[in-house]
């Protein structure tokens, strides 16, 4: 199995993610993250480093009516950095592998409204 | 991963799934779906059997040449008979009604923001123009829907209207994440306008978004 982030912390230990469905993003030690390698759909490795904080989910859909529904669905995954009140977010379209890479401020309502309990 | 149980009541809609998760139906997403229809002597409470293209056809709701219509019914076919024996379908209580505890959200973990419901017109999740969903114009979708989890939707509700990526509903009355799992509540209803000019048998998918860590 490819696991999908590799962490690198300051005192050089590392911390591997597991898969889109069991992300192991909650089990993360509390330690200063000093790099993030995120496995992009494409295989390729997207680097976040020297951010403050970090963040990473997956958005899912379930249809709950409707023919031919899908029951559930992995639509986007989001790793994101914070640095100085603003925060870079690549925004990882699951379906045909497009990124999109996006900047808020900290107090933009999309930041703001995360569950805060999951910034690393 | 947060996994997410659609569930519908069948019993008292005055009552969560909290305190009595025996109102109400898991619906199992491959084989069961909701019924939105008139209703008749055939498709109705307690059916014995799977109701037909005709049966259906025969119940649906008809267009009024001055007022709007709202769908008066909506059941839950119930494939594997969970409960009650050998029915196959059951009204969902308190559909369209001032009633809070409908549709029932149930999440078994965190999520990352706050779960939202949509109208769409396939599981692709691309467009919204059908006749049910606005024909691309959202606010004249006939899906409306209200977030119940905090509070009674109010006699006669209006809800939003139901379509696309830009207007969906907030299923925690925008109060953000679920912090620890737990149900989420919403009402809906189907309102057809007075003298629409266009009868149709239309299908869409509505789905829940949702985040996790």
């Amino acid at each position: 199995m490819v696991n999908l982030f590799e962490i690198v912390f300051d005192d050089n230990s590392t911390y591997s993610g597991g898969t889109l469905e069991t992300t192991g993003w909650k089990d993360i030690p509390k330690k200063k993250i000093r790099s993030i390698f995120y496995l992009l759909p494409s295989k390729d490795y997207l680097c976040l480093c020297n951010y403050d904080k970090y963040y990473h989910m997956i958005e899912a859909t379930q249809d709950i009516y409707g023919s031919a529904a899908i029951a559930v669905r992995l639509e986007y995954a989001y790793i994101m950095g914070k640095k100085n009140n603003r925060v870079t977010v690549y925004k990882i379209d699951l379906t045909n592998s497009n990124i999109l890479k996006l900047d808020f401020a900290e107090d933009d309502e999309f930041i703001s409204r995360l569950n805060n309990s999951f910034w690393k | 991963m947060t996994n997410l149980t659609f569930l519908t009541n069948y019993v008292d809609a005055d009552v969560t799934y909290l305190i009595n998760p025996a109102d109400y139906i898991a619906v199992d997403l491959t084989n069961d779906y909701l019924i939105w229809t008139a209703g008749d002597a055939v498709v109705k409470d307690l059916m014995t059997h799977e109701p037909t293209s005709g049966e259906l056809n025969a119940a649906a709701s008809l267009i009024d040449a001055v007022n709007p219509v709202t769908v008066a019914k909506c059941l839950l076919m119930d494939y594997s008979h969970d409960v009650g024996g050998s029915y196959y379908t059951h009204l969902v209580k308190g559909m369209s009604e001032n009633k809070r505890y409908v549709y029932c959200f149930s999440f078994d973990a965190a999520t990352a923001t706050e779960p939202q419901l949509e109208a769409w017109d396939t599981s692709a999740h691309a467009t919204a123009v059908k006749n049910v969903l606005g024909l691309g114009t959202a606010l004249n979708s006939f899906v409306k829907g209200v977030c119940t989890t905090v509070t009674l939707p109010g006699v006669g509700w209006a809800g939003a209207s139901l379509a696309g990526a830009s207007n969906v509903l907030l299923l925690n009355a925008g109060n953000g994440a679920i912090l620890g799992g737990g149900a989420l509540y919403a009402n809906l209803k189907i309102v057809i306008p007075a003298a629409y000019a266009t009868p149709a048998a239309e299908t869409f998918v509505l789905t829940c978004r949702y985040t996790y860590v």
